[in-house]
């Protein structure tokens, strides 16, 4: 686990008051797409835990970042950083069909992915009811409600849902209780995870195939199937 | 720690269930800055977690209701005594007081366990002063004992668990309701900063009474841990604050 000081360069607010935080940090402390950083201004109480950072976009010494909690950082404000932490999403080798979908508060979270295959040689397309920030002319967008129709044409999807909402996951895909997707799914649990893996406190619980997994180590990326919902 | 005594060097350590249940030698704390490992709460059957809303933020703090899901008593021995026995500084495990037998078996169990240094208790929050001295009782045998009162009604409680033969009483966290966004009110333990002058006057209280006490609750500062042992505690227990990882350390 790495234990790092980071400082917060600049902050922007995406389409829909969505904060995006640039960090600037060294490499090794930069999450991979769906894992996260833990951040704490130690100088300041207004958050009482630290706050998981999920990577938007990399740069050469840093990251923009999206913070799962509003944040009261300024520009200079010093973090001290530990991660990255959790498992995140792990992408075929042969994939050529990336379907995304977004449920939770911003699509931000799946932006390294878009990143990862742009080479993705038969397309990628984003399924969600958000309102959303400038993205790459490779991605096509459709509402959620297309999603029914269009969910035999990814080969790999890769979800962002809160944990709240896990329940509708069904409805959104169109599947009948028992059915599974035909191609592997990966699926980014959204959740408050206070102890961010240090305690086992169980405040991120989530029902899985084989007993209970915490988002905050066991996740927050995993195998859809392995969850129940 | 023999039984009996409480030297806690120094005079901090975690509060059951804030940094799992042995001391991780690969994570970010310092265990030299600790005085004791204190485990999440265990009982003799396993628990899963709490359904429904689990955590709300407020401001100053957070509530938490997590059911402290554990495997158990027999899984947890199988996993971690062996961590226990190369702990680097003391160990107390916490025992969730469910019931009289249950504790008892469970303490009966942990004499033989190498490397296990001390017991805490978990004492319910309705439990009244006859259940805290049964409680304590059951519990104690070869290691000392410390009882974790509700923080609300630790000076009603305190005087019946050391009586009964506790070497000291700590403080849990106190409950409380938030409403969440949905409306649906929210029942759990309080944490953060916003707590703790409640309970530096529980552990004001409670010295002044003589009581051996382990001060807990909201401490996130120095100041905090200075002022909680200008009160009169004995020791410090640290608990959302090591969630901010290395956090922590400023305090030494």
């Amino acid at each position: 686990m790495g234990h790092n000081k980071g400082r917060v360069s600049e902050i922007r607010l995406e389409t829909g008051r969505h904060m995006e935080v640039r960090i600037a940090c060294p490499a090794g402390a930069i999450p991979s797409a769906g894992q996260y950083l833990l951040a704490s201004d130690l100088d300041n109480l207004d958050n009482v835990l630290g706050i998981p950072l999920f990577a938007v976009e990399k740069y050469q010494h840093g990251f923009w970042a999206t913070p799962q909690y509003p944040v009261a950082w300024t520009p200079g404000t010093t973090l001290d950083l530990v991660g990255p932490l959790g498992h995140g999403f792990d992408l075929p080798h042969n994939l050529q069909r990336l379907g995304l979908v977004a449920l939770g508060e911003t699509v931000s979270r799946l932006m390294p992915m878009v990143h990862l295959t742009a080479q993705a040689q038969g397309g990628m397309t984003l399924f969600t009811d958000l309102a959303l920030p400038l993205l790459p002319t490779a991605l096509e967008i459709y509402p959620l409600a297309s999603l029914k129709e269009a969910l035999d044409w990814p080969d790999f999807m890769a979800l962002d849902v809160p944990l709240t909402r896990m329940v509708e996951l069904r409805d959104v895909l169109g599947l009948s209780y028992g059915t599974g997707l035909p191609y592997p799914a990966q699926v980014l649990v959204t959740t408050p995870i206070p102890c961010a893996g240090m305690a086992q406190c169980g405040a991120c619980a989530v029902p899985s195939r084989r007993g209970w997994k915490l988002v905050c180590e066991d996740g927050p990326v995993f195998e859809l199937n392995s969850l129940k919902w | 720690m023999a039984k009996h005594d409480l030297a806690f060097d120094p005079p901090i350590m975690n509060a059951a269930g804030s940094l799992g249940f042995f001391p991780d030698l690969h994570g970010p704390i310092d265990w030299g800055t600790l005085g004791a490992f204190v485990t999440n709460p265990v009982s003799l059957t396993p628990r899963t977690p709490a359904r429904g809303s689990r955590f709300q933020a407020y401001p100053g703090g957070f509530l938490l209701h997590t059911g402290y899901p554990n495997p158990g008593m027999s899984q947890v021995l199988r996993r971690h005594a062996g961590h226990w026995r190369g702990s680097p500084l003391p160990v107390i495990v916490h025992l969730l007081g469910q019931g009289i037998e249950e504790v008892a078996k469970m303490a009966r169990r942990l004499e033989t366990v190498e490397g296990v240094s001390g017991l805490e208790v978990g004492v319910v929050s309705d439990a009244n002063a006859e259940m805290v001295v049964a409680l304590t009782l059951a519990a104690s045998g070869e290691l000392p004992v410390i009882m974790r009162l509700p923080m609300e009604r630790s000076v009603e409680l305190a005087a019946a668990a050391i009586q009964a033969g506790a070497v000291a009483v700590s403080l849990a966290p106190p409950r409380g309701i938030i409403p969440a966004k949905d409306g649906e009110l929210v029942q759990g333990r309080l944490y953060g900063p916003a707590i703790l002058p409640l309970a530096l006057r529980m552990v004001q209280l409670l010295t002044q009474l003589g009581i051996p006490t382990i001060g807990a609750g909201g401490i996130y500062t120095p100041e905090h841990k200075k002022a909680m042992l200008t009160a009169g505690a004995l020791a410090v227990q640290l608990d959302g604050l090591l969630w901010r990882a290395a956090g922590y350390t400023s305090l030494m």
